[in-house]
């Protein structure tokens, strides 16, 4: 079953995109220990990436990294990064938005029309995409626990740009 | 009024004779055959203790690799931590010890005495191994979830009529479909030597997968309403991939192509649920698919890249699976399979021809990635697959 995170549990209010709302992800995956622990492993760097989320409506990217049960690394990723990382999660800041507010809705769980899966299968509006097919297999390996480290973030308030 | 018959007046019933005669017989001939060995070491060993002596044999290390201890990993003790102590993580090329002793005991100076199992036939590393086992083994064994527990059945909503047949009929293919891929690697693992244990490993969590998504698939269509059809397409493909002639050929259909398929639709099924039960039961079953697939990419690859003639190997394989491809396609062009899709796609019977439409992209989509997989393996299918690259639907 998925995680309860019951509801807004702070007055936190993060912006979104940021490195600080992935890694306020990557610790209450830390704080929630138990339940990834009850998942299995994830080992996989990930890049997400606003399609146009950064300066003058560029491209912007977050690279996480998961060892085991945690996120242990979170950064803003760079083009080196992006070579790294086994595989690409990109969407438009509309989508990424549609996709944070629904779980925020669902208390922690998306909608049936909002999960990782949903928005990825044909290609769009999510494109999960790697060189190698096998690196991008871990997208669905870990399937799981990387829809559960998104819903994390109905714990706190996300902030979009206008 | 018929005359009574009289008990003792009846013949006696026949002897019964014990329905596993002929087996016994083969067991004890078999057995006795073999007494001069283990029958010697049967009476060394009542000798001695009778004599109340000891050998102590079993305590000399000089041959083995005594004293250089396993170190856990963060993670804790993974087959890999234990391959890195030097007289264990060898993996032979060739395995010849036949029988059960571990590989990095000290069983050499044993094995004259030793039977031989004549069904390790599997003796080449190279039609078994994959690079990636030992990780997948590890994440097979962390990523276990449990059928009857971890899916919030509770919240099982019903459905309309028509999406509530066809989550059922899929759910009825799916129970019909996935336990070739336990019964495939355990038709092929009693073969492997036990050198090759962290293949077999690996196959047993591959069978522990199967028997939950069986059993989920199957749970879930009973709890919405009952199985539905099965289907002779759905056979003939699970009968190629089980008649397979190597273990490296069923590997490619089952793993790469069919579970690759499968992967396919158990992300269609989480995308098409309508309830949140369904979904849960769709990504959890992904995530096994997947790592299934990973084995069998990288198991072709292995074995292309150490084939004595490649060019040979690839020809074979070529072969193998332009029969292979077409027998899967009977199952996937099923009415019992397209069609509860389609509707699902669509989301109802009455828009059946969009999800249709949804349809021909997913298998767009599939075949990509199955020639992608092909190309990461070493296995150039492009220009000879069989399959068709568009779902031809509609266009007759």
């Amino acid at each position: 079953m998925e995680a309860e995170h019951a509801e807004v549990t702070s007055r936190e209010e993060i912006a979104f995109p940021s490195v600080e709302w992935f890694e306020r992800l990557a610790q209450l995956m830390k704080h929630n220990r138990a339940r990834n622990e009850h998942l299995g492993y994830i080992d996989c760097a990930v890049i997400f990436t606003v399609l146009d989320g950064g300066l003058r409506g560029k491209p912007w990217s977050a690279q996480v990294t998961f060892e085991e049960f945690e996120a242990t690394d979170v950064r803003e990723a760079t083009s080196a990064d992006l070579a790294r990382a086994d595989f690409s999660v990109d969407a438009t800041l509309a989508t990424w938005r549609e996709m944070i507010e629904s779980i925020a809705r669902g208390r922690g769980r998306p909608d049936l029309t909002h999960t990782l899966n949903y928005l990825s299968h044909t290609g769009e509006p999510i494109r999960v995409w790697s060189d190698d097919p096998l690196r991008k297999d871990m997208f669905f390996r870990f399937n799981q626990s990387l829809q559960e480290f998104i819903n994390a973030s109905g714990t706190f308030r996300t902030i979009f740009p206008d | 009024m018929a005359e009574m018959v009289r008990v003792d007046s009846l013949r006696p019933l026949p002897v019964s004779s014990s329905m596993n005669e002929e087996a016994i017989e083969r067991y004890e001939t078999e057995f006795k055959q073999h007494a001069t060995k283990w029958q010697e070491i049967l009476d060394r060993n009542a000798e001695r203790m009778k004599k109340g002596t000891y050998s102590l044999e079993w305590m000399k290390t000089d041959k083995a690799a005594w004293g250089r201890r396993a170190k856990p990993s963060s993670r804790g003790l993974t087959y890999t931590d234990i391959n890195n102590v030097p007289g264990y993580g060898t993996i032979p090329a060739k395995a010849t010890c036949l029988n059960f002793a571990p590989r990095g005991s000290v069983r050499d100076e044993y094995a004259s005495e030793m039977p031989v199992v004549d069904d390790y036939t599997l003796v080449d590393r190279d039609e078994s191994w994959a690079d990636n086992v030992i990780t997948l083994y590890e994440e097979a064994k962390a990523r276990q979830w449990n059928a009857t527990r971890d899916i919030p059945w509770s919240e099982l909503e019903r459905l309309p009529d028509d999406l509530e047949k066809a989550t059922c009929q899929l759910a009825t293919f799916l129970t019909e479909v996935e336990f070739v891929a336990a019964d495939f690697p355990a038709k092929w693992l009693y073969k492997i030597p036990q050198d090759f244990l962290e293949v077999k490993s690996f196959l047993v969590t591959q069978m522990m997968d199967e028997a939950r998504h069986q059993e989920v698939f199957r749970k879930r269509a009973i709890a919405g309403g009952g199985l539905l059809h099965a289907s002779p397409g759905f056979e003939w493909a699970l009968k190629a991939i089980y008649d397979a002639p190597t273990h490296t050929m069923g590997t490619f259909l089952l793993n790469l192509l069919g579970e690759g398929l499968v992967l396919t639709l158990f992300r269609s099924g989480e995308m098409i649920a309508k309830t949140h039960v369904d979904k849960e039961i769709f990504r959890r079953c992904l995530q096994d698919e997947a790592r299934h697939v990973s084995y069998g990419v990288l198991e072709l690859k292995n074995y292309l890249d150490h084939a004595p003639d490649r060019e040979k190997a690839l020809e074979e394989m070529h072969r193998f699976a332009d029969v292979g491809e077409q027998v899967i396609l009977t199952s996937f062009s099923e009415a019992a399979l397209a069609e509860p899709v389609a509707i699902l796609l669509g989301g109802g019977l009455d828009k059946i021809d969009q999800g249709m439409e949804g349809q021909g992209k997913l298998w767009q989509i599939s075949m990509e990635e199955y020639l992608q997989r092909c190309d990461r393996a070493g296995f150039p299918r492009r220009e000879r697959c069989t399959l068709p690259l568009e779902m031809q639907w509609g266009c007759g």
